[in-house]
This record gives structure tokens, C-alpha cells and sequence, in this order.
């Protein structure tokens, strides 16, 4: 596994962590969630819930591969706190893991294009619409979607793309400048490399 | 048989912030020795650099070196029991150690079995981790360094949130080690009662550098610190005095496990309640239930109201717990940002720009400013912590072990900050501190936490 | 069987039902997962819970798809109402039977996982029921400094980084002073082994679900 290499046992219970932390915080927002859908759904916009959250849901991916700035963190951070998940968390089952996996590799995929090099507003924004485009692909099967209308797609497209890119983008940007400003991940990064 | 030796050791995290400065010092093999030194002297810092732990994770030895001899190995009890685990229980713990170490697989069961046996914990081996006690944990954690089969056992602080029968039994169970194994056990503790009998050296850390204490130097720390008076001056409150918290069958349990059934108790307004009692006998739990963040029975009232109908975000502005971990409190980056944050959130305008500047010079703050505060020391956070919490008003303050590595001055500008605050504003305040030295004509009352009961304690004057 | 091969048979099964649209297959799958977890004794309670858990987004699904899509395709809404439940019960007859050492220990031996993976994510997992009280407290005590943090506050993610980053150091320095040294070999308390039957029960499973898949309606 050439992923291996970049990852110290650390690493690894860190980047599960962040995982599991974010999920914690989540957990608070499953009133939304179920309150838009009761709401969308009279409206025919039930699949809206889902793409109105999804950005909370998959923030872990943009973050982790930002902050951690090494090949495989994206996916790692997306997809352990989903093994994690399945066992502990939610009910999911093996839709949770299948669901990270593709919600990591889609975050993961934004940086491998800029070759792990950039870490910027234009990679961080790259991330949020490979995430956003292969996370509406999947759920083009899973969720049906394939039955919508084209101008109902282009709407649930574009507000996934908003709520992925607030809490993908924008959130993580800042997020990321008080982790910078703290310095406390230099004390982490110091031994990784 | 040679010794550990320790040698011009200099070690920082930071550059030009040494922790431990030219330390010399040498910890005799198979002896029992102990540790001393307040909370951030570098005692952690010191065991974890035994074991190897530093400077892999951080720091640097800047200077000098530690010798261990004959190859002897090296284990070590953590402080913080809940962090020290990789897996579920104690069985799947100790398989998963015993495989690191490339044990034959036929011979782990049998290892597993004599380790836990050894600390009187094997009906707890297939128990989750997560419901068990903290004493508990620490003896399970000294079984796995026992299954290691290690020759040198460092404890790091590890009695800190356990009761006192597990602490004897713990320590105890470490002079079996050095007398019938010939262990070498190094322990870091700040409470020195139980040690006298048993210890064979004392080192006291202090200012980065560590001092060895002759024999009767040492006979004589222990002997001053179990003479130390238990109890502070104070009164029982008076009946027709104004009451803020009121308990009513009061039930706290953790786990099954009861701490607290109090029938009735009323805590007065506007005065100083000191609680006191052992370790793990509840009392940070107490302030849990009485700030909600933990479950309880019974009910809880704040002049006359039930805390659960109160409003969240109302409720937290007039009943603020100053957490024990400074860094809970943090919210920014630098000392500025926290001030400022704090700032915007004030009651009155009784911290102004000038007291709040005063306030720094006589915490020792004000040249740290713009410093990121998790880079503070621990003292300075806890300054900077509290500081940032009597700025924000609240009406009643509970104090978590708030002296917890403060120096004396420290504690005397505290206590005078808040007497000033106290002079022109109600406030009332609950405080849970081991530490009591300096404490005297701050505390009204005294609480005493026991056999799940509190009971006011009243002294007469005798200084 | 093996949990590395249950668990890929159960995940080769949920992959394929989100991109097939059999009905059927879909009730299948649900009877058997349901008989196999009655025959291994999950309280009933347990099962109710679980299948509680997907009603809220799969009737909302269901009536979007079969009221307010052009094609107004019923066949289909089942499906999607059935699938949620599927996937439900597949991955509890994974969770519920096999604990995530049994898979780490699985995943070690059997697939090569390198083992700073398998007890990395562990570690993490044992101190998960902490994490949400942990949040709490983080908050409650912003709250108590008169700020409030929201989901949508950078501070609240921010402090819960800093969580992470601080048990993650405290995990592996244990795990570390437990003598774990990454990329070396170890001996296992339990061999986990291949069997032939587990094979079977991989193939033979998948074998026989694909004309369904395909045939049934």
C-alpha cells in the first residue's frame, strides 16, 4: 500500500477523530434534516434535504486534505469516520462505508488534480465540486434521481454545490487559518514528514 | 548494580522554553523513588523522556542525556486513566500487547491471567473499559506494564482522579513489585501521604531542574505535608442567610456507581463555599449536575427556580464553571482575541481597559499578549482563564480546582482581583480545591464531600 | 465465515442493489437478513429500533418518486423503499454479529492490512462515546463566556480539531508505550483463518443473487 508510507499511527487515530469529532457535531443537526424533509416533502423536493445537508455530512474530506496536506488524508478522513460510523454510530449499515468511500474518494480526487502541490482556494474549491459531482452521480442510482426532472437536478445540483462549498470551502477555509495562526499543527506536521 | 543517570539534560517543546534545564540526577535500580513537584514543574515531561515518548512526539533535548543501564525496559502508567487504552476491555488490551511484544500465542492466556491476578482486577478482564471506575483502570494498566514484564515503572501522576483505597492498594501493590520482582518503580505524584514507610528516594523538580533530597530532607517533606491541617477556618452558613443553589433529594450516580444522595442543602448567596473531600468521590461531578452537562435525580434549584426550566443560554451566563482544563475556555488564538472576546460579552462596565490592564501587570500577563494561549504555560492559562471568565460577570462562579499550579503570589493576585470585583458586585462563588494554603480569609464555608453526603464544617478560631 | 468475506459479500450486495431494480430481490435480501439475525438472537426491540431508523427519509423518498417525478413510476418507489431497508439489514447482520476487532484482526491477517490501520482506527473508535459529551461541554462552556457555537461556527470545529489533535497524541503515545511499533511483525492471540466454506459462502451467495437481480421484476 503506497498510501501507507505517508501515515504514522498518529496520523491514523487523528485523522479518525476528526471524523468522529465532526460526527458528533452532526448528530445536532439530524432535527434539521428530518424537519426539511417533512417539510420538502409535500412539495414534491424531498431529495432537497438531502443535498441542503450534504455539505455538513462530507466536510471532513475538503478539511482533512487541506489541513493534512498529504496524498490519501481526504479520502482517510471521509472514510474511516465512516467505518466508525457503522459500527457505532448511525444505523446506516453498509451503505454508511459505501457512501464514505465514494464521499472520500470525490473529496481526495480535487487535490490528486493539482498533483497534492496547491492548497488554496482554487484546490479547495476543486474539491468541493469533485465532491459534489461524483457524491450527485452515486446518488443518481442510490436516491433515484435519475427520475427527476432536468430542471429539478440542476436545482438540487446547484444547492448541493452551495452546501458543499460552504462547509467544504468556506468553513474549512477559516477553519483552517485558526489552525494556522495556532500553530499547533506544526508540532503535528513536525514529525510526519 | 549501575544507575539511571541523568545528565546536563535540557529538553524544551518550544525554542528557548526549556521545561527541564542541566538537570543532573541519578534514580537508583530496583529502588522506589518518588517524584515531587506541582502540576507543569516538568515531572511528565521527565518520565516520558525515560521512556522514549520524548522527543518522538514533540520537544526537544537540547542538551545532555539519560543513561539507562543493562538494556532494562522501560513502562509507563499514564496519568489521564482514559487515554492510556487501544482497545475494548481489558482481555482484547492485553492480547493486542502481548502480540506487539511477539508473544508465543500459547503463552498469552496464562500471561493475561498471572498480570490481572497480580492486581486483584481479573473478574474485570472482558468489563468494557468505558465502565470502569478510574482506580480501576490504573489497575488494569499497571497489569498490562506487569504482563510486559518491564524491569523500570514510571507512574506519571497516575493516583490524580482516583479514590484512596484504590491509591493504596495501587501503591501497595508496588512494593510487592520491588521487593519480591526487584522492579524499579519511579512515581510522580503531588499527595504525599502513604509514602513515608515505603519510599527509598525523594526528588523535588522545581524552577526546570531537579534536587535530590537527602534522606532526612525528604522524611521531613512527607512528614510536614501529612501534618498539614485539613480543615481552613470558616463558619456554618446562617439560617436566615439569602440562599442561591438549594439541593432536594439530590441523586448523582455515575455508571451505577452512586456518589452523591443528599436530602436537602442550601448554598448561600454572595458568600465563598469551599468543597472539600477525596479524589473520584464526585465533586467535579457535583458541578457537572449543577451546571447540566450531566444527569441527575432529584431536583436543583437557583434562587427558588428549578435550573432544568431555565434557559440554556441564560442559565450559562449567570452559573459559569471555570473547567479545570484551561483550554476548554479558549475560543481564539492569541491572549488579545480572548480578551477582547470577553470584552464584548461584559455585564457592567466594572473591567474596563484600565482594570483589565492592571489586572495582566499583577497576573504577570501583560508581555503575552499577542501569544497564542495554547502555547501558554499551564499556569498562565489557568491566569489567563479565570481572568477571562470575571470579566464575563457571572453571577455565580464555580472553581474547579483553580490553584492547581498556580505559585502563592499567583494565588494572592486571584483572590485579590476577585475581592475587588466582590466589594462593588454580588457574586457568589463554590469552589473545589485540594490545595487550601492561601485560601484562608477568602472561604465562608466549607463543604465536605463524604460518603455521599456533604455536611458544612465549622472551625473554631484557633490562629 | 470469515469477516473480511462477509463483509465484502455485504458490500458487493449493497453496491448492486443501488444500481438494479428488482423488488423482489430487494424483499429477499430483507427476509434472509431478518431470519439470519433472528436465528443469531438480536432481541426484537434491537430489530424494531433498526427498523425504525430509514422510515423518515425512504417514505419521503418513495412519495417523491412516485408523485412528483414525470414517470410516476410506483415500481420503482418500492424499490427505493425496499432498497433503504436492504441496506439497513445487510449492515447490521455485519455490526450486530461481528465486533470491529473481529474485523481488524480479519482484515490483519487475512488482507494485509497494515496493522497501524486496524488498531490506528481503533483506538479512535474506543474513545468515540466520549466525543459527544466532549462537544457539549465545549460548547456549554463558550455559552458560558456569553458565545454561542453553532454547527456553522469555524470555533466550534476549530476546538473540536484541537480535541482531536490532542487524544490522537495521547492514543499513540499509549499505544506506542504498550511496545506497538508500526510496520513490524506481530504473533496473534487468534488465528484467523481462510476456510474453503468461506469460499462458498462468498461465491455461492453471489452467484446465485445475479440472475435475480437481473430477472426479477
Amino acid at each position: 500500500m503506497n498510501l501507507s508510507n505517508h501515515y504514522h499511527v498518529r496520523d491514523i487515530i487523528f485523522v479518525t477523530l476528526i471524523g468522529i469529532a465532526f460526527g458528533a457535531i452532526f448528530i445536532s443537526t439530524n432535527f434539521i434534516y428530518n424537519f426539511l424533509t417533512v417539510i420538502l416533502t409535500p412539495m414534491g423536493l424531498a431529495p432537497m434535504a438531502n443535498d441542503i445537508n450534504m455539505g455538513i455530512w462530507v466536510m471532513a474530506g475538503p478539511l482533512t486534505g487541506f489541513i493534512l496536506r498529504k496524498p490519501g488524508a481526504g479520502f482517510l478522513g471521509e472514510f474511516l469516520a465512516a467505518v466508525g460510523e457503522m459500527f457505532f454510530g448511525g444505523q446506516w449499515g453498509a451503505s454508511t462505508l459505501i457512501s464514505g468511500t465514494i464521499q472520500g474518494l470525490a473529496a481526495e480526487l480535487g487535490f490528486t488534480l493539482t498533483g497534492y502541490k496547491l492548497y488554496n482556494w482554487f484546490s479547495l474549491t476543486l474539491s468541493c465540486l469533485t465532491t459534489t459531482i461524483i457524491t450527485f452521480g452515486w446518488d443518481m442510482f442510490k436516491n433515484g434521481y435519475t427520475e427527476f426532472s432536468f430542471n429539478l437536478l440542476i436545482l438540487l445540483f446547484i444547492v448541493r454545490f452551495i452546501s458543499i462549498f460552504f462547509f467544504g470551502g468556506i468553513l474549512t477555509k477559516m477553519i483552517a487559518a485558526l489552525l494556522d495562526r495556532s500553530h499547533v499543527l506544526t508540532k503535528f506536521g513536525g514529525t510526519n514528514v | 548494580m549501575s544507575n539511571i543517570d541523568i545528565k546536563n539534560l535540557s529538553f524544551s517543546y518550544q525554542p528557548n522554553v526549556p521545561t527541564l534545564e542541566n538537570m543532573t540526577a541519578q534514580f537508583e535500580v530496583g529502588k522506589f523513588s518518588l517524584l515531587v513537584g506541582s502540576s507543569g514543574s516538568g515531572k511528565s515531561t521527565l518520565l516520558k523522556i525515560l521512556t522514549g515518548l520524548l522527543p518522538t512526539f514533540g520537544g526537544e533535548i537540547t542538551r545532555g542525556r539519560i543513561t539507562i543501564p543493562n538494556q532494562l525496559t522501560v513502562g509507563l502508567v499514564f496519568q489521564n486513566p482514559n487515554h492510556q487504552f487501544t482497545l475494548d476491555t481489558p482481555r482484547h488490551e492485553l492480547e493486542f500487547v502481548l502480540e506487539n511484544l511477539r508473544t508465543n500465542p500459547s503463552e498469552i492466556p496464562n500471561k493475561i491471567i498471572s498480570a490481572l491476578s497480580f492486581c486483584e482486577v481479573q473478574h474485570l478482564i472482558d468489563r468494557q473499559f468505558n465502565t470502569l471506575s478510574g482506580g480501576e483502570k490504573q489497575k488494569v494498566a499497571l497489569a498490562i506494564v506487569i504482563a510486559m514484564d518491564r524491569d523500570i515503572i514510571l507512574l506519571d501522576e497516575p493516583f490524580a482522579s482516583i479514590d484512596p483505597k484504590s491509591r493504596t492498594e495501587l501503591i501497595n501493590k508496588l512494593v510487592c513489585l520491588r521487593d519480591d520482582k526487584h522492579k524499579t518503580i519511579i512515581i510522580a505524584d503531588h499527595d504525599l501521604l502513604g509514602y513515608q514507610s515505603i519510599v527509598n528516594n525523594i526528588y523535588t523538580i522545581k524552577n526546570h531542574d531537579i534536587q535530590t533530597l537527602l534522606h532526612d530532607e525528604g522524611r521531613k517533606l512527607l512528614t510536614e505535608f501529612e501534618q498539614q491541617s485539613p480543615t481552613i477556618n470558616c463558619t456554618k452558613p446562617a439560617s436566615n442567610s439569602s440562599i442561591s443553589f438549594m439541593f432536594n433529594q439530590l441523586n448523582i450516580s455515575i455508571q451505577n456507581h452512586k456518589l452523591l444522595n443528599q436530602v436537602s442543602l442550601p448554598i448561600p448567596k454572595n458568600k465563598v463555599t469551599l468543597i472539600t473531600g477525596e479524589n473520584g468521590i464526585g465533586k467535579s461531578t457535583l458541578f457537572l449536575s449543577m451546571t447540566k452537562l450531566m444527569k441527575y435525580h432529584g431536583q436543583i434549584t437557583l434562587a427558588n427556580v428549578d435550573i432544568q426550566s431555565i434557559k440554556a443560554k441564560k442559565y450559562a451566563r449567570q452559573v459559569a464553571l471555570i473547567f479545570q482544563d484551561s483550554e476548554n475556555q479558549f475560543l481564539t488564538v492569541t491572549m488579545r482575541e480572548e480578551l477582547e472576546l470577553s470584552k464584548q460579552h461584559r455585564k457592567t462596565n466594572y473591567f474596563n481597559d484600565e482594570v483589565i490592564k492592571e489586572c495582566l501587570t499583577k497576573l504577570n500577563l501583560l508581555a503575552l499578549l499577542d501569544q497564542v494561549v495554547y502555547t501558554l504555560s499551564e499556569g498562565q492559562k489557568k491566569k489567563l482563564q479565570l481572568l477571562l471568565m470575571m470579566i464575563v460577570e457571572p453571577e455565580i462562579m464555580l472553581l474547579d480546582e483553580p490553584l492547581k499550579g498556580l505559585d502563592i503570589n499567583s494565588i494572592h493576585q486571584i483572590i485579590q482581583i476577585i475581592n475587588g470585583y466582590r466589594g462593588q458586585h454580588q457574586q457568589t462563588i463554590i469552589i473545589i480545591s485540594h490545595q487550601i494554603s492561601g485560601l484562608n480569609n477568602f472561604v465562608d464555608h466549607q463543604l465536605h464531600f463524604e460518603r455521599q453526603h456533604l455536611t458544612y464544617l465549622e472551625t473554631h478560631h484557633e490562629s | 465465515m470469515n469477516p473480511s468475506f462477509k463483509l465484502i459479500l455485504i458490500i458487493l450486495i449493497s453496491f448492486e442493489i443501488s444500481f438494479t431494480r428488482s423488488l423482489i430481490t430487494n424483499c429477499l435480501l430483507i427476509i434472509i437478513c431478518l431470519l439470519y439475525l433472528i436465528i443469531n438472537k438480536i432481541p426484537t426491540k434491537t430489530l424494531g429500533i433498526i427498523l425504525l431508523v430509514p422510515i423518515v427519509p425512504a417514505v419521503a423518498l418513495s412519495i417523491t418518486i412516485a408523485f412528483f417525478t414525470p414517470a410516476h413510476d410506483y415500481h420503482f418507489a418500492l424499490v427505493l423503499f425496499t432498497r433503504m431497508f436492504a441496506y439497513v439489514l445487510l449492515g447490521t447482520s455485519f455490526t450486530l454479529i461481528n465486533s470491529p476487532l473481529e474485523l481488524a484482526r480479519s482484515l490483519e491477517q487475512n488482507l494485509n492490512l497494515p496493522s497501524k490501520f486496524a488498531y490506528g482506527s481503533l483506538a479512535a473508535f474506543g474513545v468515540l462515546p466520549k466525543m459527544r459529551l466532549t462537544i457539549l461541554t465545549l460548547q456549554k462552556a463558550a455559552l458560558m463566556r456569553g458565545i454561542r457555537l453553532s454547527f456553522w461556527s469555524p470555533k466550534l470545529y476549530f476546538k473540536a480539531l484541537l480535541i482531536a489533535l490532542n487524544w490522537s497524541d495521547e492514543l499513540a503515545q499509549a499505544m506506542i508505550s504498550h511496545g506497538y511499533v508500526e510496520d513490524t511483525a506481530r504473533t496473534y492471540a487468534h488465528k484467523i483463518s481462510i476456510k474453503h466454506t468461506d469460499w462458498l459462502y462468498l461465491l455461492v451467495p453471489l452467484f446465485i443473487i445475479q440472475p435475480l437481480l437481473l430477472m426479477l421484476p
